[in-house]
């Protein structure tokens, strides 16, 4: 069993003290002190990536005592000074390079699923934080379809625990779904919103559990360890355009502060393109643009926290981990179809975080035709998303679209978080076609099948009962997929997965990826939780190793 | 139907319930004056076509100064701004709406035999219904998707046209008077800097 706390190695208290001549802005825009390593001298390890994935293991290795560098391609932003109450205003937050989407589903990349800057994709989450319900990671000995995982609930048990009361989880106790908690959720849920009161008429009339749901945004002041008291969530539902108030747990306003509190540096606006390698096979050095130059940071080794898309990409970019030939193969997205309609009652979807109340009935549903399950989610929205959403699922223009676009201020929505399988059909590759850098755009291929489309027909089904049992007229469903998963699975077998169960490739020794890539399957949860626990996990695995190979 | 009395978005601007920042942001879109007959991007036949186009998916008969959705379509594409993805079927976006404009008017042209600009609204909307439906055939259609290609210039002008403070107000939308945080987030209830409808009986 590893010690989830590791205790600081000899001398890391005294590293903490060593000179800072950089700079981390913090939520208001005022300076952080920083540690600065020089591109000459050897880390112990670059970070590529500070979202879910990249951002807790940063934070663990220099909590450690070691010599970290992050390299983010984003900005660092300060959300109280750069933030703006605006949807379009804060595209800046997504990853705008293009990607090519092909297949028999193309996905919608951008705000959709993807993020950029010190933080990540966490910038825009919502925060909803449900935990993995432990047979999800046997969907194989279940269903006979799809993997199981190499790790099974009680690998990350002891993560969940941590990282909610680290991150100060907002949730129920007790929990009505899955394994009995250890400890309470550190704070009450948030409170509801409209959206999240109709779903709970419709569900209580129809005999559905509903709960309020875990979110990773603050009910009540909160003190944090290297970061200082964050404020409450002041309910302002713009979640998914950043948050201005640092109540909801992005990675910018927790694991990173942290990480640069224990002498990790940051450094931003650094979009890795390379690796140097040794004649052994082991990377030396990452090679990166920044401000238009390149630069080389030398290091012992890397921890690649790119996300579900960049990473595979920058490995086949680099014929880099690849020998079992399942780089960029598996990808796969959530079933997360959403059902919408009109009520009477004054909703005002603006408000409230966006996604407060959910069901996990759906988990395995009795009279279900297909593998796996979902949850339902009540959800809030923005007012160009939403339209854009009108054009693009319903195909309304003209009159009509301005018409329904007036019922706004009523409308509510549910949606599903489904897993999905990973097919043959659904991958990434490389296009012959260069982006503004010269690299090649990723063409990702997409396709539901059977058990996706069947999952999403009795959510639809089931969704639109319960907006009819609580009063909506004029309901619609948006078909849709969410998140970025697969690409680099983790598994025990080299032939057949990228990395083992730690997180470390099988062909590279100092290579480890940590991010939404490694999932061998897609989960009925939503991803960032279980991504972060396998981060500190990937950081505990590694700090192990390495402490015994010392001694 | 629902709506919105006048003027409540300036208001909101005008007071502290807006972030400097915020407030900032929505002012210079509701000042900036982007309409323009020059294009940058698409030449001026096609600009045309994309302004008539524009006009009937988001028509606004109650405006003296409609928002110009054109002008910003052209705007962005001349800076090549994209959104993080296209569908592998379409080629780069300048290219589709080069090509699926031009095939609007050459659907014009061979049906009515006049440009798209110049027909009268149920004409054009009879049109534009086809190339949804990809019911236009020949040409430009030979090469190009033509419901994909009607899909992203739908998409385009009504995200451009709802991120406008004044499209928002229409709609009731004051999401961004968010400076003191909500309390009244309920169903049915509403702060007090919130506008409230009105039935309109007009129709
Ligand atoms: C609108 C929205 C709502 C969401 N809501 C939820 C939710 O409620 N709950 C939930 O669990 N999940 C949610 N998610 C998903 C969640 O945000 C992601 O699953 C998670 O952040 C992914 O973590 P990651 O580490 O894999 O990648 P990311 O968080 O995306 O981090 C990858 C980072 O790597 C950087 N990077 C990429 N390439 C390079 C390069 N070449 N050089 C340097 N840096 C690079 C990127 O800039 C980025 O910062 C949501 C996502 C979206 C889009
Ligand atoms: S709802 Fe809460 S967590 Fe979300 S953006 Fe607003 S203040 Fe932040």
């Amino acid at each position: 069993m590893i010690e989830r706390h590791q205790p600081l190695p000899e001398g890391a208290a005294s590293e903490i003290n060593e000179p800072r001549t950089g700079q981390a802005p913090d939520l208001h825009g005022r300076p952080l002190p920083m540690r600065q390593y020089s591109v000459s001298e050897t880390v112990d390890a670059v970070v590529v990536g500070t979202g879910a994935g990249g951002a807790p293991l940063l934070a663990r290795l220099a909590a450690a005592g070691l010599r970290v560098v992050a390299l983010e391609a984003g900005k660092h932003w300060s959300p109280a000074r750069d933030f703006v109450t605006d949807e379009v205003a804060q595209s800046k937050l997504f990853w705008n390079d293009e990607r090519l989407s092909a297949g028999g589903d193309p996905l919608a990349f951008g705000r959709n699923n993807s993020g950029t800057g010190v933080g990540g994709s966490t910038l825009h989450y919502t925060a909803y934080t449900p935990r993995v319900q432990p047979d999800d990671l046997r969907l194989h000995t279940e269903f006979g379809v799809g993997v199981n995982w190499p790790l099974s609930y009680e690998d990350l048990e002891p993560y969940y625990d941590e990282l909610e009361r680290f991150l100060g989880v907002s949730g129920p106790t007790p929990y009505p779904w899955g394994p009995a908690r250890n400890s309470a959720y550190p704070l009450a849920p948030l409170p509801l919103n409209g959206a999240a009161q109709l779903m709970q008429r419709g569900c209580n009339t129809l005999g559905i559990r509903t709960s309020p749901a875990a979110n990773a945004a603050l009910s009540g002041l909160y003190y944090q360890e290297g970061v200082g008291w964050r404020a409450a969530c002041s309910n302002r539902g713009f979640c998914q355009a950043g948050c201005t108030t640092g109540a909801k747990a992005s990675m910018d306003v927790t694991y990173v502060p942290l990480a640069v509190h224990y002498g990790a540096e940051v450094r931003a606006e650094s979009f890795v393109t390379r690796f140097e390698r040794d004649s052994s096979g082991c990377i030396t050095e990452v090679i990166y643009m920044r401000e238009g130059r390149e630069e080389r940071q030398r290091c012992h080794r890397v921890f690649l926290c790119a996300g579900a898309i960049e990473t595979p990409r920058l490995l086949l970019l680099n014929d880099l981990a690849n020998s079992s030939g399942q780089v960029g193969k598996n990808f796969m997205a959530h079933t997360g179809i959403q059902v919408w309609g009109r009520f009477e009652e004054d909703v005002r979807p603006y408000k409230g975080i966006p996604g407060a109340l959910i069901s996990e009935d759906t988990h395995r549903p009795p009279d279900a035709d297909f593998a796996g399950g979902y949850l339902l989610q009540s959800i809030g929205v923005m007012p160009v998303t939403y339209a854009a959403q009108v054009a693009r699922g319903r195909g309304l223009w003209g009159t009509e679209l301005r018409e329904h676009m007036r019922g706004y201020n009523h409308t509510a929505g549910i949606n599903i978080l489904g897993d999905c399988l990973p097919y043959e059909h659904s991958y990434l590759e490389l296009s012959d076609e260069p982006d503004a850098r010269g690299l090649p755009k990723p063409r990702i291929h997409f396709t539901n099948g059977e058990n996706e489309q069947r999952l999403n027909a009795h959510a639809e089904k089931l969704m639109r009962e319960i907006w009819a049992t609580a009063g909506a007229h004029d309901i619609w469903a948006f078909p849709r997929n969410a998140h970025i998963i697969g690409t680099c699975r983790m598994g025990t077998n080299s032939d057949t997965a990228v990395v083992n169960n730690e997180g470390r490739t099988f062909d590279v020794p100092n290579l480890y990826i940590s991010d939404n890539s490694t999932f061998p399957s897609a989960l009925s949860c939503n991803p960032a939780l279980t991504i972060m626990a396998l981060s500190l996990r990937t950081a505990d695995c590694f700090l192990e190793r390495a402490r015994r190979m010392e001694n | 139907m629902k709506t919105y009395p006048p003027g409540t978005v300036r208001a909101l601007l005008d007071s502290d319930m807006v972030t400097p920042q915020t407030r900032e942001a929505l002012r210079a879109r509701l000042s900036a004056d982007e309409s323009y007959d020059e294009p940058s991007f698409l030449d001026v036949d096609l600009f045309l076509t994309l302004r008539a186009a524009c006009a009937r998916l988001i028509p606004q008969p109650e405006s003296a100064k409609p928002i110009d959705c054109a002008s910003a379509i052209d705007k962005r594409l001349a800076n090549g701004e994209g959104d993080g993805w296209r569908y592998d079927a379409l080629p780069a976006d300048g290219e589709t709406f080069r090509r699926g404009l031009r095939g609007l008017d050459e659907a014009a042209r061979a049906k009515f035999s006049f440009s798209f600009h110049q027909l009268d609204d149920a004409r054009q909307d009879e049109l534009l219904l086809a190339v949804q439906r990809g019911d236009v055939k020949g040409g430009v259609w030979e090469t190009l998707s033509a419901n994909l290609f009607f899909e992203e210039l739908l998409a385009a002008a009504t995200e451009i046209y709802y991120s406008h403070p004044l499209a928002q107000e229409l709609i009731g939308y004051a999401g961004m008077a968010d400076a003191h945080g909500w309390q009244a987030i309920g169903l049915d209830q509403l702060e007090a800097w919130e506008p409230r409808a009105s039935e309109d009986t007009s129709d």
